[in-house]
């Protein structure tokens, strides 16, 4: 054959090289691949763990969160409802006050008119006395001008 | 280091690299060379007279260099599978990332290349990677052995020898073409069939390869002048080169290869030729 090429000596050559890649394959290849396998498949499953955790603490969160905008909103509900009952209270307090004001100042006025009317037909009895007393002194003791005088002094006193 | 031990240091050192020079030159004449510079090469390539017997065959020195390389390599392999891969971690040393990183390296170039089919690729341009790579590299220890002529011959790279390399090339296309058969069928043994000049290809890029890195070397061994600070760089450094590119070149290939022929068919959608009448406009 050209160039010393020899089919038994090929054969041997490939012989050794089935012999190698099987010995390889065996003894380095697959162990170490298995290895890296089992190792990726751990640190999958610790991912898969860790996002699974991470999931199910969202979702807490999220629920808490739900929880506290509904307590909120149930906490402005209820301010909200206290502050209509007390605008409501003021509010009939005040009319209540405004009409027992109103009463009042009627009761006031009322009492002053009686009061008034009182004192005013009192100083007319007292005038007519007066008048009656001076002109019975006028009449049965002195002159016109004692009987002026006497009547302007008897209605100063009356004044004080 | 004072000047005055540097000054004793340096001395030293030349005057041993003097003693060495002159005993070199001194026995250079004590051993006539048999052969001419021609021969030497055309033996390098030819092996007509350095057969050496494997159990009363006359073989290649190519053939005894690869079985002590699958020797070494197995014998390294099942040291690792018995005391280093049972201790593995999940946090790897520097041994283990380093094989993680090797077996890593070549599942990923199957799947890259190949990614319908890939479970034996990786495994196999794995033991190939390793096999040309070492196989390479062992020409650098120069092991001495007895040819069947009583002479002297120095082993060469396994696939130096065409027989290795034809071995490798065949046997790589034949599981190509074994991995297209079992994924495809008959439209894989024919897009097989279709490379039908890779074997030859392969073998000889390999061929070539080494036997082109051996030739310089035997060249450079052969002149006496050539023998100082000259084979540092021809024989580690080519050899070192070839060794990680003629690996990467062959599991490259075999993986493209295998990728293409195990790639599963491409259906294609047949396109609707009828035309409704109704729909026709007449001017």
């Amino acid at each position: 054959m050209p160039l010393n090429i020899d089919w038994q000596q090929i054969l041997l050559h490939a012989l050794n090289f089935v012999i190698l890649f099987a010995g390889l394959y065996f003894l380095l290849y697959r162990p170490v691949k298995a290895f890296m396998k089992k190792r990726r498949e751990h640190y999958e499953s610790m991912d898969a763990a860790a996002a699974d955790k991470t999931k199910r603490a969202e979702e807490l969160k999220a629920s808490y969160e739900e929880k506290l905008a509904a307590a909120d909103e149930e906490i402005a509900e209820k301010s909200r409802r206290a502050k209509a009952e007390a605008d409501e209270a003021a509010a009939q307090i005040r009319q209540a006050a405004e009409a027992q004001a109103q009463a009042i100042v009627e009761e006031a006025r009322a009492s002053a008119a009686r009061e008034k009317e009182r004192m005013e037909r009192g100083a007319r009895g007292e005038i007519a006395a007066i008048v009656t007393q001076a002109t019975e002194k006028i009449v049965l003791h002195d002159s016109a001008s004692e009987a002026y005088d006497a009547f302007l002094n008897a209605a100063e006193k009356d004044d004080e | 280091m004072t000047k005055r031990q540097k000054i004793v240091f340096f001395s030293v050192v030349a005057a041993v690299v003097a003693l060495l020079v002159v005993g070199i030159v001194l026995t250079n004449g004590l051993y006539e060379r048999d052969a001419t510079i021609q021969e030497t090469m055309k033996d390098a390539i030819l092996h007509g007279n350095d057969k050496i017997s494997l159990f009363g065959l006359p073989v290649n020195p190519g053939l005894i260099s690869a079985y002590i390389v699958t020797g070494l390599l197995l014998l390294f392999a099942a040291i690792v599978r018995i005391f280093v891969i049972p201790k593995f971690r999940y946090v790897p040393g520097k041994f283990q990332t380093m094989l993680e990183q090797a077996v890593g390296m070549f599942d990923g170039l199957a799947r890259g290349n190949s990614p319908h089919k890939n479970g034996v690729l990786g495994a196999y341009i794995f033991a190939a990677g390793a096999y040309i790579f070492f196989g390479t590299l062992f020409e650098l220890f120069g092991i001495p052995w007895i040819t069947i002529n009583g002479e002297s011959v120095t082993l060469p790279a396994p696939l130096s020898d065409i027989n290795g390399a034809i071995a490798m090339g065949g046997f790589t296309y034949l599981f190509i073409l074994i991995g297209g058969i079992a994924a495809n069928r008959g439209r894989g043994l024919l897009r097989g069939l279709k490379e039908f000049s890779l074997p030859i290809s392969m073998s000889f890029r390999l061929f070539g390869a080494l036997l082109s890195g051996m030739l310089v070397t035997e060249l450079v061994y052969y002149y006496f002048a050539l023998s100082f600070v000259v084979p540092v760089i021809v024989g580690i450094l080519f050899t070192v080169l070839h060794a990680v590119i003629q690996a990467y070149v062959l599991s490259m290939l075999t993986s493209m290869y295998y990728g293409e022929v195990t790639e599963p068919p491409v259906k294609k959608t047949k396109r609707s030729k009828k035309i409704k009448r109704g729909s026709e406009v007449t001017v």
